[in-house]
């Protein structure tokens, strides 16, 4: 079938006039406690790759060194890359969506600049010092609730003081009475982020010398927070997404990315309680896409628009929800990227009304100083 | 006062004197590039990519195509070529060189700035760089030029090999250059494109930075002038051949970068870098790197200025820049205390506690190729991934971050905990005394009867070093 932006209007109504209508989602607090896991993508994950349009000349024509040679079936519109079999098969218990042709609102391909946007939420790189999930957990009171999967802290949760970061190292702390020492001295010099972090690593319980690789990290992300007490925030990184070369098909470099990130959901899935499942909601984020054509080295250059994949129990249903933009030359940003129509900041406002119960309103004002981002929620999630 | 000593090198060592006049010795440090301090044997940067070769030509061309239907006999030919080819060996090679230049030299100030412009002109984690090239690039292009002008650093990184490959020049070629209508293009439906990244890259991290205001067309039309500097491609050598300009495929006519226009050709490469570095902003964004390295997160207009002047006076002079920086540093001493980073904090900890670091070059030299290194012999490597600070694995081109908030998280404390404890067991016997840590308390410290005390509260050696180098003073200077 070949689509036009004009179909997608019509079937999926995902645009600003449909959604100026709709206010806050809600947000009385259910008791249940919801997570919000985020997967960053970094060096720009190529949203064509892992979700490619079916019956597209253009595409397939710019594309015919690195065309996938099979994939998955998603809908009469899109296809999935082999690689995503989790996402798959959550999508097919109506636990995975996606939205294509959406970005942050930057065009300026830089992958420092980039993935600085991504994670403070802003439009002038390096300006801000915190990020939007920070931010978001701030106003929700989420002090301590955060867990970062990473060795140093990444700049999209801070804001909000006593962040956990975990990635074992593979030996025993020094002895308690020790660290207690070393503590007061960041007291008594009035060492205050110091002295936070002492407190978090003499106070957690996760193990210092398991093993680091994603699926265990992820598998004991999944045990915090599935505890009533644990992290309701958690934040992944998964590198690799630049491939200028060899970005290959099926089996190429940025299938190896793709299945990292499957490799995390399915951990997720089989390490966390049903319940908490349910309640959780797992977003990637990237800095930006990749081009429609392929270079001279089989590879793609820094793009514009991407995709967004969700996935776990608050997605609402098994779609690709986009406002599709086209892959024409003139339906091309600056002719050469796949175009963004949807503010990827809107999903994660919404996704964060939706899972830390806050006005859309409030979080589109104290998060993202009150941009023009829609209210996504009732479209995207379960309430 | 004494906290300067660690601020623009590592602190003092057991063994050494308190210098009478710090200004003038880190000032003394920075005139002149001796030769490296290590003992042991040292490997060209060429010998290094050699081995790069072999690597990638014997598994792409041979191992690949062998071994195509048996995954487990790739897998285990393909590790008998890592250790033909001393993949697991060499980066902790340059780890124990370049520490050595900030512990046991008589430079550590030459050190300590080595290390920063390692860092600012980055090779980040790609590919097997980090294996093979990443150190010998920093030794041969970066530390050579710590005496010469920005402008002609600039150029040597932008042309070296390491850069290249890591910023994919030589993919890069002109849409109207000679090979664009080459007949294989067609055929393999290859046409010639630009690659932009490595022109963002100088544009944004090398030189102007983005306060310039560059736009995408500034990007553009300076990737048209660095097209054609590629490696020498070779069936046997592929991507590890030597950096000519391949006028080929360099894109003709003028290119027009932040409103100069420059003629196609070889030479236009040299006066865009000139012009780039001769740019406010550059002298800007240099003079603020180093003062976010050496002194504080957010370095005020009063710190950049005498660098900014020092830069526009001497031409970007390379001494002349340093010492500026390091004056400031003097100045703002006791007002600023810079976090240190991990890499920063353990050559501390390593010179302050007389550590066995790096590994003797006796062991290091002991190591032959087509084995597997021992443990030792691997250790500098697994200790900087460890510690979260991997001087050759930067994610990013960017490098590693300077400011503060970026090194302070529960897991990266409890790297500097665990590996303080840990250094316990590089600790020499002759040191497992209370003189010893009076004499280098006295020596780097100002208040030394309340870091004593502070340390005393234990009694065991692996305790008080846990202790001490986890003092907020010792983790600032």
């Amino acid at each position: 079938m070949k689509i036009t932006r004009r179909d997608f209007l019509k079937t999926t109504a995902l645009t600003s006039l449909y959604f100026a209508g709709f206010g806050a989602a809600g947000y009385a607090n259910s008791g249940t406690k919801k997570n919000l896991i985020v997967i960053m993508l970094r060096g720009g994950m190529d949203g064509l790759c892992a979700i490619p349009i079916k019956s597209d000349k253009n595409f397939e024509k710019l594309r015919s060194k690195i065309k996938l040679d099979k994939t998955l079936p998603l809908t009469s519109d899109f296809d999935l890359h082999p690689a995503l079999k989790t996402f798959k098969s959550l999508w097919d218990q109506n636990q995975s969506a996606a939205i294509h042709a959406t970005n942050i609102p930057y065009t300026g391909r830089s992958h420092f600049d980039g993935q600085n946007l991504m994670e403070s939420g802003g439009k002038i790189p390096y300006q801000e010092k915190t990020g939007w999930l920070g931010r978001g957990m701030k106003i929700a009171g989420l002090t301590g609730n955060g867990l970062a999967l990473a060795l140093p802290m990444p700049l999209l949760i801070r804001g909000v003081p006593m962040n956990n970061n975990y990635f074992p190292v593979g030996h025993k702390l020094p002895y308690p009475s020790t660290l207690k020492m070393i503590q007061d001295a960041y007291k008594q010099y009035d060492e205050k982020l110091l002295s936070e972090n002492m407190e978090i690593i003499q106070t957690r319980e996760l193990s210092n010398t398991s093993s680091d690789n994603s699926w265990v990290l992820a598998s004991n992300a999944a045990n915090e927070l599935s505890k009533p007490d644990g992290p309701k925030v958690a934040v992944f990184e998964v590198d690799g997404f630049d491939t200028h070369a060899a970005q290959g098909a099926t089996n190429g470099a940025h299938a190896d990315c793709l299945s990292d990130y499957d490799n995390i959901i399915r951990s997720l899935k089989s390490s966390m309680t049903k319940e908490s499942f349910d309640n959780t909601l797992i977003l990637t984020l990237t800095e930006f896409g990749r081009t429609i054509k392929q270079n001279s080295s089989n590879g793609t250059e820094h793009g514009y628009g991407s995709a967004v994949l969700m996935a776990g129990g608050l997605v609402k249903k098994a779609q690709v929800h986009t406002d599709w933009p086209g892959l024409k030359r003139k339906e091309l940003f600056e002719g050469r990227d796949l175009n963004s129509t949807i503010d990827a900041r809107s999903i994660y406002a919404s996704a964060m009304s939706t899972v830390f119960d806050l006005d859309f309103k409030r979080i589109q004002k104290d998060v993202f100083w009150g941009e023009n981002l829609q209210n996504l929620s009732d479209k995207l999630f379960k309430a | 006062m004494k906290n300067f000593f660690r601020k623009v090198a590592f602190g003092i060592g057991p063994k050494e004197e308190v210098p009478t006049d710090p200004l003038n010795w880190a000032l003394n440090q920075v005139n002149e590039i001796p030769d490296l301090s290590w003992q042991g044997k040292i490997y060209s940067e060429k010998e290094l990519r050699n081995h790069y070769k072999s690597w990638v030509y014997g598994d792409r061309k041979v191992l690949r195509k062998k071994y195509k239907n048996d995954k487990n006999l790739y897998k285990t030919y393909k590790n008998l070529l890592r250790h033909e080819t001393g993949q697991k060996f060499w980066e902790s090679l340059e780890i124990s060189i370049r520490h050595n230049e900030g512990i046991n030299s008589q430079h550590p100030v030459l050190a300590k700035l080595w290390m920063f412009w390692g860092n600012f002109f980055a090779i980040s984690e790609k590919d097997f760089l980090a294996n093979y090239s990443t150190g010998p690039y920093q030794r041969e292009i970066i530390r050579p030029n710590l005496n010469q002008t920005f402008e002609k650093m600039v150029y040597d990184v932008t042309t070296s090999w390491a850069m290249i490959h890591h910023l994919d020049n030589s993919e890069s070629a002109g849409p109207k250059s000679v090979t664009a209508s080459d007949e294989w293009r067609r055929r393999k439906k290859r046409p010639a494109t630009i690659n932009e990244n490595h022109a963002r890259e100088l544009l944004e991290l090398h030189t102007v930075s983005p306060k310039a205001g560059y736009n995408q067309e500034d990007v553009v039309q300076l990737a048209y002038i660095m097209t054609g500097w590629q490696q020498r491609w070779s069936k046997t050598r592929l991507e590890t051949g030597n950096i000519w300009f391949n006028s080929e495929y360099h894109q003709p006519g003028k290119k027009n970068v932040l409103g100069k226009t420059y003629k196609k050709g070889r030479k236009s490469l040299a006066l865009v870098i000139k012009d780039l570095v001769n740019h406010p902003n550059c002298r800007d964004f240099v003079a603020d790197r180093l003062c976010k390295y050496l002194i504080t997160d957010e370095p005020s207009k009063e710190m950049k200025q005498p660098i900014i002047d020092a830069f526009k006076k001497s031409d970007g002079f390379l001494p002349e820049i340093h010492k500026a920086a390091i004056k400031v540093a003097f100045e703002n001493n006791n007002k600023f205390k810079k976090f240190q980073t991990p890499e920063n904090w353990f050559i501390q900890v390593a010179k302050i506690g007389d550590l066995q670091w790096p590994p003797l070059p006796e062991i290091m030299d002991s190591y032959e190729l087509g084995t597997k290194p021992s443990r030792k012999q691997r250790s500098p490597e697994r200790l900087l991934r460890n510690l979260g600070h991997h001087p050759y694995r930067a994610k990013q081109p960017n490098g590693w971050p300077d400011h503060s908030d970026e090194w302070i998280s529960p897991e990266l404390l409890i790297r500097r905990l665990v590996y303080a404890k840990l250094s316990h067991s590089f600790s020499k016997m002759e040191n497992n005394n209370n003189e010893y840590y009076e004499n280098i308390v006295q020596k780097n410290f100002d208040n030394p009867g309340k870091i004593m005390k502070y340390i005393d509260q234990k009694n065991r050696i692996v305790e008080k070093q846990t202790l001490l180098f986890n003092h907020p003073e010792f983790l600032k200077s």
